[in-house]
């Protein structure tokens, strides 16, 4: 992110919630809550794939592969491009083998 | 927000000739216009600016950042011209494509870059279709399939000079590539303005009634394919273009969150083959539905409905995608969803939370 979109607060879609009053009350979820339960959903599509992601500073996600390798990203849309860098494969939401795998995760 | 339309058509469909025509009209006082190159057709006393085609990819970024540095910085100075009072100010930006331009760059320009974004956003694209060498286009040229698939509206020009039975016919061709977009007919002079720019989705007023048109369009083409000779049903319409159109229905509540991960991994996969996203989603979290709207790997900003249309409250996503089946969206669907009513279940270290 560069910091003129910081500054304009860019958001990405993924990034906002469906409720129009989330964040506020004492029922809903907070920001933070909200970053971690994606991160773990993330985490378990990234499962078979033995990659996975951590939320940083609740601002980036860091992507990290077996091996060490990490790449920091903004939103959820550039873990997917983020996750090609490091690995060197795509990973396919409509692959069959793929699918049958993530219906294993952690069971 | 100033509204900006696209108005793109394969070459000598009647672009400039429609620009002509509903600049004229009093709903398009105040337009600026952006031409990609300057046709034969003058256009004369309105704001135009010329740009060169160009495409910037971002470096950090994946294909859904393809945008347009030309473009960008032409609406950011007719921006700053008009708040400098250097030009008359404008209401509304009209982007005319070349007729072998893709929309989508344009789309994502306005959509991803940050000062734009603030100022301006995205209304109907609409599409030429040309009556008479229309069905030529739709047969042979990828680039003119494409241009219909992501309009919000078709208008089927040089209707008085083609056959009524070849403009009807064309008709259903242009319906089987975009069932969701309105298609109108011109002859070039005298036509519905408001059929073009009216229910556009951004717009609050307009969005139930944009709404119910696209569900509606959709069951009947449903309809239209339901039932072959040959004895099965589906919900799935492949047309002569190679492109096919279906809707995806998910009975239960989804989890925002699980919804947003799996179509950001779907269209960076696959976006080049989805060219169109729209749907009306029923989100856990919310008692209003969530409008879902997007063009290639573009997805807008999700919007609410303040209330559901219906009755049926299962989620509907309509898909126009060039060769992905239904079947294989809704398992990749069903299984991300999944995971949201599982991973919290499970411990921090089994999902990678530190």
């Amino acid at each position: 992110m560069c910091g003129l979109c910081g500054l304009l607060g860019i958001t990405h879609w993924t990034e906002t919630s469906a409720h129009t009053d989330a964040f506020t009350g004492n029922t809903r979820n907070t920001l933070r809550a909200e970053r971690l339960h994606r991160t773990r959903i993330v985490n378990a599509a990234l499962c078979p794939k033995r990659v996975r992601i951590s939320d940083f500073q609740a601002t980036s996600y860091l992507l990290s592969s077996p091996t060490g390798k990490s790449v920091i990203v903004d939103d959820i849309q550039a873990v997917w491009g983020a996750f090609e860098t490091l690995t060197g494969s795509i990973l396919d939401p409509l692959d069959a083998n793929y699918l049958e795998t993530l219906k294993q995760v952690s069971q | 927000m100033i509204p900006v339309n696209v108005v793109t058509g394969f070459l000598g469909s009647g672009k400039t000739t429609l620009l002509k025509e509903i600049l004229q009209k009093p709903e398009f006082n105040d337009t600026a216009v952006i031409v990609n190159e300057f046709g034969e057709v003058g256009l004369d006393h309105i704001l135009l600016e010329e740009v060169e085609e160009g495409i910037l990819l971002l470096e950090s970024g994946c294909i859904c950042c393809t945008i347009r540095s030309d473009l960008q910085e032409t609406i950011r100075s007719l921006q700053a011209k008009a708040a400098a009072s250097e030009i008359p100010a404008f209401s509304r930006l009209v982007i005319e494509t070349t007729g072998l331009a893709d929309p989508a760059p344009i789309v994502s320009t306005i959509a991803a870059e940050p000062i734009i974004r603030n100022h301006f956003r995205i209304g109907n694209i609409i599409c030429t279709l040309d009556g008479i060498a229309g069905m030529r286009t739709l047969r042979n040229h990828e680039e003119g399939i494409k241009q219909i698939a992501v309009a919000d509206r078709i208008l089927i020009t040089k209707t008085d000079m083609a056959e009524p039975a070849l403009v009807s016919q064309l008709e259903l061709e242009a319906h089987g590539v975009n069932p969701l977009a309105l298609i109108g007919h011109s002859t070039g002079s005298g036509f519905d303005a408001s059929l073009l720019i009216d229910e556009d989705i951004n717009d609050p007023a307009m969005r139930a009634a944009e709404i119910g048109r696209w569900f509606d369009a959709n069951q009947l083409a449903q309809m239209k394919n339901h039932k072959h000779a040959h004895g099965h049903s589906h919900h799935s319409h492949e047309n002569t273009a190679g492109l096919n159109s279906f809707v995806v229905e998910y009975e239960n509540p989804i989890d925002w969150t699980a919804f947003g991960i799996w179509l950001t991994s779907l269209l960076h996969a696959h976006g080049e083959r989805i060219l169109r996203v729209k749907g009306l989603l029923n989100v856990a979290e919310s008692t209003t539905p969530v409008i879902l709207h997007g063009v290639q790997h573009v997805v807008h900003a999700p919007m609410h409905l303040e209330k559901w249309p219906g009755d049926d409250r299962n989620s509907r996503i309509i898909f126009i995608t060039k060769g992905i089946s239904e079947a294989a969206i809704k398992t990749s669907l069903t299984g991300f969803l999944s995971l949201a009513g599982r991973v919290s279940s499970f411990s921090d270290e089994a999902v990678g939370v530190d």
